[in-house]
């Protein structure tokens, strides 16, 4: 299977062109800012068109040299304007390869294919930013199934039977699951998410003030202050319902349709209303499974259900991790996880706590910096001292819930720690994927016959450590003696 | 994880560990004494200032030399299973870690300047996720440990 090499569609250059302009806007823009202080627009239009033009140049060049080729058992690229490039990746490193449309490809009728490889180097992988449909699909085809079709040739009589059963493969039902609309709006609306963008709406806010006329934005604010207070409230309601309808449209947007599927060997994710996102998790890679309930969603009885992933771009932003389902009933997850991730167990209620000894240790832990502020404040200045103390009594709240949750049980294999930062989160961890185990005492715990459990294992960046504090000691051995790979003793 | 790790680190470390806090300790004698001199020079330097510092120096001198290096060498301790590194250390904080053989991904041997005067060496083991480190063993048995290890530790891995 030798193939002539090829070029991206056209429409390549446009996504070329909007990358590069997108990336040398934020280099240039304190730039532009400081010539339009100046009144310097003729040297800012020039400067942009030059730089525009030069882009345009650039695209349309990189464009023209930038070909791929499929080939027996892997694919060649070819890139570079002036230093050439050739990367050829081999068809069995291959990871996964996703397909992915935003609005532009989904008018034209493309795809962008993005190929992963196993290793954690990045720079084997590759991305085509723009081919036809049919070429994605061939290429996805081509370098998925790692047996050449091609094979039966040689017996002709067999080939039958052997379509028969590749379509029979084909045919055979892989459990799925399906994001309902309102599971997504529930999502949406329980979202933290309203207060990045409150943030968001402030920068913004905080620079328009450059740009929108004095004499304007003071009547404004004068205005704004002139009004009574109720008013006031009222606009601050308004204004916070808003950020969180758009919450919601956000969530709607990112995770419509969200679809999971489980293949023999991974997980395959389809999402996104404007843009049509494909990701392949191999099962080899998941290092854990989590299971994250916030404050909102807590008492609601509802949960989001998340992936560890070794390396890898998957989730190609900054989320430590890859979420397998964006909101389901908690109960919902037993038998989701049976269906999709059946290595996986999940069995909340048998869960070991920790020991009433080890409240102190919680409380303490966040209440001993309010606390000393209420000592301070109360020499100083005593009749404030209820502030820092009402602080105070919330961090010990705050640290009971911490020990309330926090938990673990171990299932053949599988660990299982159940603790509390701000959010309820459970990881599922087996036993292989555990780099390492810490048992750390102090005099005091050494005394009181509490130990606290450290173990890793490896994510996206350095590996995410458990920590569960002040548990029993033999609760820790035990754990330990799980884990040992030793012969144990008789 | 009941029991401590049967092997202890070269006696040598002790030296080695004092050696550095008495390089360490110079920077407070250095401050208290331009503190001294400082309040010669300059008013708004008082003398308490110097008297403070040099009572830190020498608190910080004792106690970083004459206790803590024989409190962390008593407390260090280690063994190497067939399938297993074992290791304790801490002196307030113990910490005892387990790292399975499986999981080590490489292990290197390390010498500045102080162990190299000791003819010691510190080992560092890592895994995909974490790293650790046995300090300050004798050379050879921190090559020595270092092969085995690496011996030990080519086993088949699935993806991490």
């Amino acid at each position: 299977m030798m193939s002539e090499p090829k070029r991206l569609h056209p429409a390549g250059m446009i996504f070329n062109i909007i990358q590069a302009i997108r990336h040398s806007v934020f280099g240039f823009l304190p730039l532009v800012l400081l010539a339009v202080g100046n009144d310097a627009w003729f040297y800012v239009i020039l400067g942009a068109s030059i730089l525009i033009g030069l882009i345009i140049i650039f695209s349309v060049l990189s464009w023209f040299r930038y070909t791929y080729q499929l080939e027996e058992d892997q694919i060649r690229i070819e890139q570079g304007i002036l230093i050439r490039k050739k990367r050829t990746i081999s068809k069995h490193r291959i990871q996964s390869i996703d397909l992915s449309q935003n609005i532009i490809h989904r008018m034209m009728g493309l795809t962008k294919v993005q190929i992963e490889t196993a290793g954690s180097d990045h720079r084997i992988d590759a991305t085509l930013s723009a081919v036809t449909k049919a070429d994605g699909k061939m290429l996805h085809d081509q370098l998925k199934y790692k047996k050449p079709v091609t094979v039966v040739d040689e017996n002709e009589g067999t080939e039958g039977l052997k379509q028969e059963i590749n379509e029979e493969v084909q045919e055979k039902d892989y459990p799925q699951k399906k994001v309902t609309p309102k599971a997504l709006l529930a999502a949406g609306s329980t979202s933290g998410s309203f207060g990045i963008i409150l943030g968001l709406f402030g920068l913004v806010f905080s620079e328009l003030e450059t740009f929108i006329p004095d004499r304007f934005y003071n009547q404004a604010t004068e205005w704004l202050f002139s009004q009574a207070t109720q008013v006031l409230i009222v606009f601050a309601v308004v204004v916070l319902i808003l950020l969180w309808l758009i919450g919601i449209l956000q969530t709607l947007i990112q995770y419509w349709n969200f679809t999971i599927t489980r293949y023999d060997k991974e997980l395959f994710i389809t999402r996104g209303l404007l843009e049509k996102k494909q990701s392949t998790i191999p099962l080899k890679r998941i290092q854990a499974v989590g299971i994250k309930e916030t404050i909102i969603r807590q008492p609601l009885g509802l949960a989001s259900v998340y992936v560890e992933i070794a390396s890898g771009e998957i989730g190609q932003n900054q989320d430590m991790h890859t979420l397998i389902f964006p909101l389901m009933r908690k109960k919902h997850i037993v038998t989701f996880l049976k269906e999709l991730l059946p290595e996986y167990r999940y069995q909340p209620k048998e869960l070991i706590k920790l020991p009433k000894k080890a409240i102190p240790y919680y409380m303490i832990r966040v209440a001993l910096v309010p606390l000393i502020a209420t000592i301070v404040i109360a020499i100083m200045f005593f009749e404030f001292a209820w502030i820092p103390l009402i602080v105070t009594l919330i961090a010990c709240i705050y640290g009971y819930f911490q020990f309330k949750t926090t938990g673990y049980l171990i299932q053949n294999q599988q660990l299982l720690v159940q603790t509390r930062i701000i959010s309820r989160d459970t990881a599922l961890v087996q036993h292989k994927r555990l780099q390492s185990l810490q048992k750390k005492q102090h005099i005091l715990h050494r005394k009181q016959g509490l130990a606290t459990l450290d173990t890793a294992i490896l994510n996206k960046f350095v590996g995410r450590h458990f920590i569960v504090r002040e548990l029993r000691v033999e609760d820790v051995n035990q754990i330990a003696d799980w884990y040992s790979y030793r012969e144990k003793p008789l | 994880m009941r029991d401590q790790p049967n092997e202890r680190i070269a006696t040598d470390a002790i030296k080695a560990w004092k050696l550095t806090a008495q390089l360490i300790a110079i920077i407070p004698l250095l401050l208290t004494i331009a503190a001294f001199v400082g309040t010669y020079f300059f008013d708004f330097l008082q003398y308490w200032v110097g008297i403070v510092l040099a009572v830190f120096t020498v608190l910080e001198w004792a106690i970083t030399i004459l206790f803590i290096p024989q409190l962390r060498w008593k407390r260090w301790r280690y063994q190497i299973y067939d399938q297993e590194i074992y290791i304790q250390h801490g002196i307030i904080i113990v910490t005892r870690t387990v790292v399975p053989m499986i999981r080590v991904q490489h292990v290197d041997t390390q010498q500045g300047p102080i162990l190299k005067k000791y003819g010691l060496a510190t080992l560092q083991i890592s895994t995909a996720a974490t790293t650790h480190e046995i300090p300050a063993l004798l050379e050879e048995e921190a090559a020595d440990l270092r092969d085995q290890i690496s011996e030990l530790a080519r086993v088949e891995q699935d993806d991490v």
